[in-house]
């Protein structure tokens, strides 16, 4: 009872010594002098702490409406026609009313045979009856009612519900509003409670500065709060959730010796194409599998000796032991420029640049390809790209890198390799990956870059690499379904999103 | 990549094994770099990867291919060819239009409905992928007994002679099929601008067909009653069309069909087709051996080469190598390091690690933007990723200023990706669009690409990172905007001013600019609420959008 008392809000504290079985919520605020809210609020709390039980009472209650006030001060206008009538005939334009309340009364007064009507000069003219005088003597339900209201509807008399059922039919005299009655029952706990002084204990409700500053929380109680209560929900500053995956991909790679390369959004068929050794005629090349561009059309190429040894690698092999694809190789066709359509295109750039082997090398790249925008399928997405080139790289170690991601970089526990076609290596791998939740999964591409591919960039070992498609593995740890979450507009599901 | 339809019993039958279904899929199908797409009893979808093989698109390839692993057969697949008396001329005019013309005659074939299938379908994929679409190679098959030798390929003028095109009831002249059969219309851009038009004609005057888009009902139907055929290829390389032929008539050699060759007279000039002389490579075994990093012995990779398609003979140090005729793919040893290692078996092989000592590295820049990006959150942003493909509307006018020019796609699946972006700020508003109805306020902010024209670079445009923050709702005021930039920058340890601009994206006198060392990075402002309108949204807003690129060369 005593932790009881001390959890007490200082609201709750303030209502108690006015609570009593019964008591309305309009009392307890009356008496208590405290505001209605507070008051329903302490009482609410002390629901949730069983001290009572708020009794909910539905009522309907007759009440006077903006005509009924004005007649109950002054009189119902059909009395006060009659009166002015005692005096003698009237036209219906010498009443001291107003003509509406004049229309109405006559039909009330005239239903009651109260007056007699009669007509000149185009002008009805009003007297009063005996009947008329008789109503006059004495109070009318009516009247009566509008004085004794408000009441209960179902409460009312058979003469108050006479004199209701005739006033209702009139113009906004009385109306019926449904009345919340709330009162307050006490449980064995509130009984007890009430028993207690509760006066005698101090509480601290807030911390204050000066508290601290000046000792006097010291041997004082915090009063208890209800911690189990529901807080309104706050929105705040959060990370991406695919970005975020693809941070921690980059982590996982740097902690593998890798290096991260960068590229251009917008590339030159050379080395999106030309330099994977990929013939100018091919049909991944066409309009359907990239896109092209209106403007700007064409790039630069560079350093004339690369340019060289890749057109020598496409029409007769160049240096490079291969017989290369035999055709006339055309500059124009590979400084057409067009968004990356894959990661490869910055290898081929990094190795290019000059590179120090060995080496390890990734790219987490935006590629563009010519896709419309569904549940399975992005028009920009996102390709884990890198290379590693060492004397000690053969089919072999290819292998072995490449499991070592799965396992590592995507949390695979299985691996199998199948045989796969791309153009710019050979030999060339496709790996499945096997997720301990997702299955069996494509993992990806990868391959020894060929000959004819690193040779013109002036690279003379051996080079493994890898295109990885990663959304996949990202839909799966972040749990979706739609690919297009990965680019998610929906601010209700970004806001909703666990740190993955 | 071609995906093609086969049926085991068929291949069961042209293997001359009865290999499972079991065993295709995990062993048999690996070795043509295949893989089982999809089956339905006995009906099997196989998708070829290898794109420069158009011989392993049928089921008689795939047979041809694998058989050696399953019986007995290895090396070379060997094809008897009966020398004939059959010609063909070539005209001289078709020189500049289509010049090449190989054919070849097939006797006593049993034509099944298999046998059609896979000739209709292998005919499709070869012009299709390994043809170009018909351009470098389009094929012919005829009915044999109905054609008058010697053959003529000759050129027609457009309306110069009529006949019904295959599936047709009516006559045509070259020019109507071009302009009204379905398949002069798709190919008919292969003979765009030529006064004359090449044909296949017999000495009785019979028209074969219009290569390279259609052939004639009459010579052109091939049905069950067809004992004898008459294959052509047309192109514009001669190796290209050889290694097509080879292609279809290996495959109805595999059928039981008789070879006999063709002689193909250009001018004074004769060629014989169809010529299966093997192609020759030569590979030092440890080049094999350094690719694959297995250490084989020399007879197991003789065996391992013989099983895969190849002649060879030890010399030496290294192996002479004969392989099919109709294989291009090969190149370079490289090639055939791989078909050693896929007759292997990739799963056999032991995968190790290899011991390479180097040092990870970020992106000095990239680390710099991932500081930025803590900056944000840490001020309460929610971070977004949005596409860098938007539209012209978008980046310009619902946000109410001039096009000053941006990277735009020629070929744009839809017109609402049709451009690169060339400033972030649209983005955040489209956002805000489509979240009307969620809680404000929305606080947002993306470090994201953007591509801008520059005439100086290479590629004519440069990659620019942008932080763009916005801040939609009540409170939206340029106080707020300017502490939360002047937050970001002195910790950022970046000394700035604000200088007056107008912009229209913002509300005049309540926009600035803001310079670093002489180097405008950023604008800074209330937004415009008619831009803000612009998005169908109703909430006052805050934004910056700042040069990331920029401000790292500076610092």
């Amino acid at each position: 009872m005593k932790k009881l008392l001390s959890s007490l809000h200082p609201l709750e504290r303030k209502v108690l010594p006015y609570l009593k079985e019964g008591i309305s919520l309009n009392e307890l605020v009356e008496k208590s002098k405290m505001k209605e809210i507070e008051v329903m609020r302490s009482l609410q709390w002390l629901e949730n702490r069983e001290v009572l039980k708020i009794n909910l009472k539905v009522k309907e209650v007759v009440s006077l409406d903006v005509n009924g006030k004005i007649y109950g001060k002054e009189g119902l206008p059909e009395i006060r026609l009659l009166k002015e009538l005692k005096s003698g005939d009237k036209k219906t334009s010498e009443f001291k009313l107003d003509k509406d309340e004049v229309n109405i009364s006559i039909g009330a007064l005239k239903k009651k045979a109260a007056i007699d009507i009669s007509k000149k000069d185009n002008e009805l003219i009003l007297s009063i009856t005996e009947q008329g005088k008789k109503l006059l003597d004495k109070e009318s339900f009516e009247e009566k009612l509008l004085k004794e209201l408000p009441l209960e509807l179902n409460k009312l008399s058979p003469e108050q519900k006479f004199a209701y059922d005739n006033l209702k039919t009139r113009r906004e005299i009385v109306k019926v509003d449904i009345v919340k009655d709330r009162s307050i029952s006490l449980t064995k706990v509130g009984n007890n409670l009430l028993k207690e002084k509760i006066g005698d204990l101090q509480v601290v409700e807030n911390l204050t500065q000066k508290m601290i500053k000046d000792g006097s929380w010291k041997g004082k109680t915090f009063r208890p709060y209800d911690i189990k209560i529901n807080v309104p929900k706050i929105n705040a500053g959060k990370r991406q959730p695919y970005l975020k995956f693809l941070n921690d991909m980059r982590v996982n790679l740097i902690s593998l010796g890798f290096k991260e390369m960068k590229g251009s959004l917008i590339e030159s068929e050379f080395f999106n194409f030309d330099v994977l050794f990929q013939p100018q005629n091919h049909p991944a090349r066409t309009w359907t599998d990239t896109y092209h561009l209106k403007q700007p059309t064409h790039g630069g190429l560079p350093d004339s000796k690369i340019v060289n040894a890749v057109k020598g690698a496409h029409e007769t092999g160049g240096n490079t032991k291969s017989k290369g694809w035999g055709y006339k190789w055309s500059p124009i066709i590979a400084s057409q420029l067009m968004p990356r359509a894959h990661g490869t295109a910055i290898s081929g750039r990094t190795i290019a640049s000059g590179v120090k082997v060995p080496c390890k090398y990734f790219a987490i790249a935006r590629c563009y390809r010519p896709d419309v925008l569904d549940a399975t399928h992005l028009i920009e997405f996102n390709q884990m790209e890198g290379f590693v080139a060492d004397e000690s790289i053969n089919f072999k170690t290819l292998l072995g890198i490449l499991k070592q991601f799965a396992i590592e970089v995507a949390g695979a526990d299985k691996v199998k390799f199948y045989p796969d076609y791309y153009p710019f290596t050979e030999p060339s791998v496709q790996m499945s990956a096997k997720h301990p939740e997702l299955g069996w999964v494509e993992f990806g591409g990868a391959g020894i870059f060929r000959p004819e591919m690193v040779e013109p960039l002036g690279m003379n070992v051996p080079v493994m690499a890898w295109g990885l498609g990663i959304d996949r593995l990202a839909m799966f740890k972040l749990g979706i379904n739609d690919i297009r979450y990965l680019f998610s507009t929906d601010l209700k599901w970004l806001r909703g999103m666990g740190i993955v | 990549m071609p995906t093609i339809d086969i049926s085991l019993k068929d291949l069961q039958k042209l293997m001359g094994f009865d290999i499972t279904f079991k065993e295709l899929e995990e062993e048999g199908i690996l070795y043509v770099k295949g893989e089982v797409d999809a089956f339905e009893g006995d009906e099997i979808k196989v998708d070829c990867k290898e794109t420069n093989r158009p011989d392993l698109w049928s089921t008689e390839g795939i047979a041809r291919q694998i058989a050696p692993y399953y019986t007995k057969n290895k090396g070379v697949p060997k094809f008897d060819i009966k020398k004939s008396k059959h010609e063909v001329i070539v005209d001289k005019g078709v020189e500049k239009i289509r010049p090449y013309f190989v054919a070849a005659v097939i006797k006593n074939i049993k034509v099944t409905d298999e046998l059609i299938k896979q000739m209709v379908q292998l005919q499709e994929k070869v012009c299709m992928t390994y043809g170009r679409k018909r351009k470098e190679a389009a094929i012919g098959l005829y009915d044999y007994d109905k054609l008058t030798f010697p053959m003529k390929y000759v050129v027609v003028d457009p309306e110069g002679i009529k006949f019904v095109p295959l599936g047709f009831k009516i006559e045509m002249t070259p020019g109507e099929i071009l302009e009204d059969h379905p398949k002069g219309q798709e190919y008919k851009h292969l003979l765009d601008g030529f006064k004359k038009y090449p044909l296949v004609i017999d000495s009785a005057k019979v028209v074969a067909s219009l290569p390279p888009i259609i052939n004639s009902d009459y010579t052109g139907k091939v049905t069950g009653n067809t004992k004898n055929l008459f294959v052509e290829v047309t192109g514009n390389d001669l190796g290209v069309v050889k290694v097509a032929l080879n292609v279809i008539v290996a495959a109805l050699a595999d059928r039981g069909g008789m070879i006999e060759s063709v002689k193909v007279k250009y001018g004074g000039k004769t060629i014989v087709t169809p010529d299966f002389k093997p192609n020759k490579i030569i590979v030092e075994y440890d080049f094999l051996n350094k690719v694959s990093g297995l250490g084989l012995k020399v007879n197991v990779m003789k065996g391992l080469l013989e099983k895969a398609g190849y002649d060879v003979v030890v010399d030496g140090n290294k192996f002479k190598l004969e392989y099919s005729s109709y294989r291009q793919d090969i190149l370079h040893p490289v090639d055939v390091a791989e078909d050693l290692l896929i007759a292997y078996g990739y799963n056999n092989v032991e995968p190790v690690i290899p011991k390479i000592a180097t040092v990870g590295e970020l992106d000095d820049f990239e680390v710099f933007c991932e500081k930025v990006r803590d900056y944000m959150v840490g001020l309460g942003g929610q971070e977004l990723l949005t596409f860098t493909l938007t539209n012209r509307e978008s980046l310009f006018d619902k946000m109410n200023v001039e096009d000053w020019g941006c990277v735009e796609i020629a070929n744009p699946v839809s017109s609402q990706w049709s451009v690169l972006r060339n400033w972030v700020l649209p983005s955040m508003m489209e956002f805000f669009e489509k979240n009307t109805s969620e809680e404000y306020p929305q606080q947002i902010y993306e470090v994201g690409d953007a591509v801008v024209l520059d005439e100086k670079k290479e590629t004519k445009t440069k990659d620019v990172k942008r932080l763009a923050w916005a801040y939609s709702g009540q409170e939206a005021t340029f106080t707020y905007v300017k502490q939360v930039l002047d937050y970001l920058l002195r910790g950022l340890n970046v000394k700035y001013e604000v200088v007056d601009v107008e912009h229209g994206s913002f509300i005049e006198g309540r926009v600035g600019r803001v310079v670093v060392n002489g180097k405008k990075i950023a604008y800074i402002g209330e937004v415009n609420p008619q831009v803000i309108s612009n998005f169908g949204v109703k909430m006052p807003t805050v934004a910056f959008e700042l040069n990331l690129t920029d401000l790292y060369e500076l610092l």
